[in-house]
């Protein structure tokens, strides 16, 4: 009896007894930021949201610019005509709602500030553009096409080239960003959010960061991004004025 | 009392006859030279049935819980392992003793089949125990549907799939398995019928004929090179042999309990540590990213349903299994004479040897097999960094595209994802730029292993990924049919190595 009992007991302790802890949980029911991370966003944005595909999303800079409904409604939307996905269920995603709202929230917080060397200086966080921009239309008139293409030269012809073709003049090397294929990707947003905080984990500099850029570079303001991205956006469309401009 | 209960017992015995039945039974002598260690071969039938005897058991007491009802099942199951006390060993032991089953039927005609006992007169025991192997792998296909998660889901699924695709009968076989034209709240009742009451019906008679033979034929006697099995001389031998015989209550049967003991103990503390089986998730067909796997005994079908094309997909379902089957039960008909001893059959030894060897490339490229039925779910693994840096900004949209797409599903990087198609960590090398747009708009010709993308992407698309699988090519290697020192096309940028 005793034995029976004290085997009983010992029931707990037995390696193989289920945790129901460990039990697993329905797709849409995980609600663990990591996991979720994991399973749906590493695969573009990279394992450590870095160093994948798509602009990185561990980036101090852009999480403290992006305002809490843009992130949840990119996550929730997607980008349509890029490669970003709609992850809502409502929009044929994956995700709830609940998980969706779980990812958002869980990106703000879940990279520690540690990482912030190159825009430790919370000035740099402080002074950015803000993520939106406050043009409705980014059109080039052929004045700005001009002003748009000095621009460029100043901050970004060192790397890319002075028409955005890429090439290695510099001591960094950005690739061709004029192609139209890649800018037919990528959205207008995109462009204008890796204008500001550069590409951290592939060496491209952000607004302010004087890489590769001249002597008097005066860190980016609102409005110079917003020429920029319309200086893009018009070789995307193949205008062959503009094309030509930056030569 | 007692004398009563002798009274009774001979009153019945005298009627029924039992006694008379049993007793030569009991004391029906069995060759010589199984009391000496040759007689450990002899265990692993019996060690087969003493698993069948504990499945019985924690089956009934497993039933005593389950709801065999789809919207019970699952949390029934939950309730055994969390709630239940020893419900979580039940079930665990249960799956372990299952498979135990399994792997000493397995044994048992590995040993029958190298030692020559299935020829004369033992060509129908043999035949019947091919059936016993069938009714145990329809118990553990069955077994495993029950615990209706996903695993369970997908295994009816592929279960469907194979016997709708047999000619004419097919939907209606479908229709019967599934009590409906898909998987439904009946599956799950049909099933649990299969796995209690028909299955086991059907194992336990076979079970009885085919001890029934052994009794009647007798346990071959170990066999020794050279003493050849010929249909005229044997049946009188054999009857030599017997005279000389020991009774089969005595070593061989201590060597029987022996064995069954250890490998039961063995089974307890396995379930005991390692625990249940599942469930994993319920049952979603909505839900992508599952990543379900079929139980062991047939992830070698699962890993060569993998490897192999789909056109022949159809034949690997059906014919495949039917002729492994057919296979079985000819063997007594191919060679039912002649030498038994393993030595003296090297063919034998060999096609022991291949079969296992295949089985086991197999089950473990079933293992690996990340392979999904849910086709659009991309695969999340990250693309390596090292396939990230340096590329420029239309290969990374490239490569964002590539994981979009779901090509990872079938093609890895660097060995990670899918592997129904090949690798392309190195695919710049090989193919052209005009091959590789021909490769994906087209997919396979015919429509086959890789769907065509011409349709499904938009030109912007296919110019970055094939700019980002241009870019895939080992360190100074130049893009497939670029000549040296000719400008390479495109954005391909040199690795750092080369232009420093
Ligand atoms: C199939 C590839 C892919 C997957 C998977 C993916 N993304 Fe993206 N994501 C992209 C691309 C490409 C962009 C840039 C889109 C653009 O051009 O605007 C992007 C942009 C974003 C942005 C906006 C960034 C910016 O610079 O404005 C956020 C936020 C984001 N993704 C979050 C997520 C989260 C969270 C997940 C996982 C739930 C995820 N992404 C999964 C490819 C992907
Ligand atoms: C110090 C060098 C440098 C400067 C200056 C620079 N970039 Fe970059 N840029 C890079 C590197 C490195 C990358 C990573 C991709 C590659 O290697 O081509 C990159 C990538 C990009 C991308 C693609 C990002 C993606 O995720 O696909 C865009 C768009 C871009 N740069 C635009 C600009 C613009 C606009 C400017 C000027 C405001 C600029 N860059 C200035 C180095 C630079
Ligand atoms: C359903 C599985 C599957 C998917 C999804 C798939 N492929 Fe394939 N792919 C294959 C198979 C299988 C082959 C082997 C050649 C064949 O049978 O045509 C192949 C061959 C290739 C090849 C040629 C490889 C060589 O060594 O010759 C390329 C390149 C390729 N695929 C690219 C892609 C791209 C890009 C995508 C996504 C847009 C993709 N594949 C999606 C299965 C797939």
């Amino acid at each position: 009896m005793v034995a029976c009992a004290a085997f009983v007991g010992c029931n707990d302790d037995f390696p193989g007894k289920p945790n129901p802890a460990d039990r697993p949980l329905p797709q849409n029911e995980i609600t663990d930021f990591a996991t979720l991370f994991a399973q749906n966003c590493t695969g573009c944005h990279g394992a450590d949201g870095e160093l994948g595909p798509a602009p990185p999303l561990n980036d101090p800079l852009f999480l403290a610019l992006i305002p809490d409904e843009t992130l949840h409604a990119v996550i929730r939307d997607g980008r349509p005509g890029t490669p970003m996905p709609a992850f809502a269920a409502e929009r044929g995603g994956t995700l709830s709602t609940e998980q969706v709202k779980i990812i958002a929230a869980g990106l703000k917080s879940h990279w520690p500030a540690d990482k912030t060397e190159e825009v430790s200086d919370a000035a740099i966080v402080a002074d950015a553009p803000p993520y939106l921009s406050s043009a409705t239309i980014l059109q080039l008139t052929p004045g700005a096409t001009d002003q748009a293409s000095t621009l460029f030269e100043r901050a970004c012809a060192e790397c890319h080239s002075p028409n955005g073709a890429g090439g290695e003049t510099g001591y960094a090397s950005g690739g061709a960003i004029n192609d139209r294929a890649f800018l037919a990707l990528i959205s207008d947003q995109a462009l204008r959010r890796i204008i500001i905080t550069g590409r951290h984990d592939l060496g491209m500099p952000n607004y302010a960061a004087p890489d590769g850029r001249p002597e008097d570079f005066k860190p980016l303001t609102s409005a110079e991004i917003d020429e920029l991205v319309a200086l893009l956006a018009s070789w995307r469309r193949g205008d062959a004025a503009a094309g030509d401009a930056g030569k | 009392m007692y004398q009563l209960l002798r009274k009774l017992a001979h009153w019945i015995d005298a009627r029924a006859g039992v006694s008379a039945t049993l007793w030569p039974m009991m004391r029906h002598p069995v060759p010589r030279s199984i009391d000496g260690p040759m007689g450990w071969w002899y265990v692993f039938g019996s060690a087969s049935m003493t698993f069948l005897l504990i499945q019985i058991l924690t089956g009934i007491g497993l039933s005593m819980v389950y709801v065999p009802a789809a919207d019970q099942a699952y949390e029934s199951l939950l309730y055994l392992d969390y709630q239940q006390p020893w419900g979580w060993f039940l079930r665990s032991l249960h799956y372990y003793a299952g498979s135990g089953m399994v792997v000493m039927l397995l044994v048992h005609m590995t040993q029958v089949f190298l030692q020559g006992s299935y020829k004369y007169p033992r060509e129908l025991t043999w035949v019947v125990g091919v059936l016993l192997l069938a009714c145990t792998m329809g118990m553990f296909f069955t077994g495993q549907i029950l615990r209706w998660d996903t695993d369970a889901y997908w295994g009816l699924a592929v279960g469907a799939s194979m016997a709708g695709r047999v000619p004419v009968l097919g939907p209606e076989i479908v229709h019967t398995l599934l009590g409906g034209d898909i998987i439904g709240a009946s599956s799950l009742s049909r099933f649990f019928a299969l796995h209690v009451f028909i299955i086991p019906g059907a194992l336990l008679t076979f079970l009885g004929i085919h001890l029934w033979l052994v009794l009647r034929c007798g346990i071959s006697a170990p066999p020794k090179p050279g003493e050849i099995v010929d249909p005229k001389t044997y049946d009188a031998t054999y009857h030599e042999e017997l005279k000389r015989g020991v009774p089969f209550f005595g070593d061989a049967l201590l060597k029987d309990i022996f064995f069954s003991a250890l490998a039961v103990t063995i089974v307890v503390v396995i379930a005991a540590v390692v625990g249940p089986k599942g469930p994993t998730e319920p049952p979603d067909p909505t839900l992508a990213g599952a990543n379900p796997r079929p139980e062991w005994p047939f992830l070698w079908l699962f890993g060569l349903l993998s490897l192999s094309p789909p056109a022949i997909e159809t034949f690997i379902m059906l014919v495949f299994p039917v002729l492994v089957l057919g296979a079985l039960f000819f063997v007594p008909f191919v060679s039912n004479r002649g030498e038994r001893a393993p030595s003296r059959r090297p063919a034998a030894v060999l096609l022991v040897i291949v079969i296992y060897t295949t089985l086991g490339v197999l089950t473990y490229e079933g293992v690996q097999a990340p392979w999904s039925p849910v086709m659009d779910a991309w695969s999340g693994d990250p693309v390596p960094v090292n396939l990230v840096e340096g590329r420029t900004p239309l290969e990374l949209q490239g490569a964002a595209v590539f994981q979009f797409k779901n090509c990872r599903n079938c093609h890895a990087l660097e060995g990670i994802g899918g592997r129904r198609g090949p690798d392309l960590t190195t695919i710049g090398a090989s193919l052209t730029r005009d091959q590789l747009i021909t490769q994906i708009s087209n997919g396979t010709p015919g429509g086959g292993n890789m769907p065509a993308y011409g349709k499904q992407m938009s030109p912007a698309e296919m110019e970055a990924t094939v700019a980002f699988l241009i870019s895939l090519r080992p360190d100074g290697q130049l893009p497939a049919g670029a000549v040296e020192d000719a400008p390479v096309e495109g954005t391909t940028p040199q690795p750092v190595e080369l232009t420093e």
